[in-house]
């Protein structure tokens, strides 16, 4: 096992008249016990050139349903009118601005449907960062031609 | 406008042969602009008591203002719990209002994100478009959960 920390800080002293400071912290942990995740992809780094939805995660068979996995997507563009739309499946999460990131879990419930897609506003080229952190996910089976 | 940072930080010294250590600031700011986020729904939280699958955040107006779908909107969800065996399932589309989260009606009307157990959050960009639906909730058990969420909306 290993022991992997994810921690958020939100913070803002003009938001509210008080001051927000919401900060968190969990350890990674398979799912329903207390051992660490010991797997993942690392951290992927794409240039898009087309606003093409593509997946970045797949299900393609068998699936990992009820797996524990945490998800980062980072939109790394500096172009705060670019942005790329997420989505699981057929439903939009939302969108991801220049610089914006997202943190979330993931349940590989279903073939496809489960897929983790996204698709940038712009042709121009955006650079995109993401990563898992699971207990297992499918592969694709190999095909030579 | 306010200025609202969000960062957050994965770290591990043995999960691969190199420690991870990532980390990354956002400020939460309207659909391409630079200017902040300054609506939001303050820090909202719930407790729920059986494992009816219910809406935490419909789409359309709410009692704190109406996101509008499509823009820059963040949410923050967290299972405030401790237990590692216990946790919410969060979905995007509509609620049955009733039953188990096993019936959800999977490429239907509902679909899961991803399940917080004890402790897990999220931040996500709430689309809170008609066509993507609600944000969803089904606790795992019938004993006392809570979770706490806030959106930050333009």
């Amino acid at each position: 096992m290993a022991t992997t920390t994810a921690s958020l800080s939100l913070t803002s002293s003009d938001l509210f008249a008080d001051n927000l400071s919401i900060s968190t912290s969990h350890q990674l942990n398979k799912a329903g016990t207390t051992i660490g995740l010991d797997q993942t992809t690392g951290l992927n780094r794409v240039y898009l050139t087309a606003t093409t939805n593509v997946d970045i995660f797949t299900v393609p068979g068998a699936t990992k349903d009820g797996k524990k996995s945490h998800v980062y997507i980072a939109n790394l563009s500096t172009d705060e009118t670019e942005y790329i739309t997420v989505t699981i499946g057929d439903k939009v999460i939302g969108r991801l601005y220049a610089q914006d990131f997202l943190w979330m879990p993931w349940n590989q419930q279903a073939q496809h449907l489960s897929d983790l897609e996204i698709a940038p506003s712009v042709a121009t080229g955006m650079n995109v960062e993401y990563m898992i952190i699971h207990e297992g996910i499918v592969l694709t089976t190999a095909a030579d031609s | 406008m306010a200025t609202i940072n969000a960062t957050v930080s994965v770290n591990s010294n043995d999960l691969t042969s190199n420690a991870l250590s990532l980390s990354k600031t956002m400020t939460l700011t309207k659909a391409g602009s630079n200017v902040g986020l300054e609506l939001t729904s303050g820090l909202v939280r719930r407790t729920f008591t059986s494992t009816n699958h219910v809406d935490l955040v419909t789409a359309g107006a709410q009692n704190y203002g109406t996101p509008t779908a499509s823009k820059a909107n963040k949410i923050y969800i967290k299972n405030t719990g401790s237990d590692s065996t216990q946790y919410f399932e969060v979905g995007l589309g509509t609620s049955s209002g009733s039953g188990t989260p096993t019936a959800d009606s999977i490429g239907g009307t509902h679909l899961a994100i991803g399940r917080l157990y004890g402790g897990d959050w999220m931040l996500i960009p709430f689309d809170g478009s008609a066509t993507t639906g609600d944000i969803t909730v089904a606790p795992s058990t019938s004993e006392k959960m809570t979770i706490e969420y806030i959106i930050f909306f333009e």
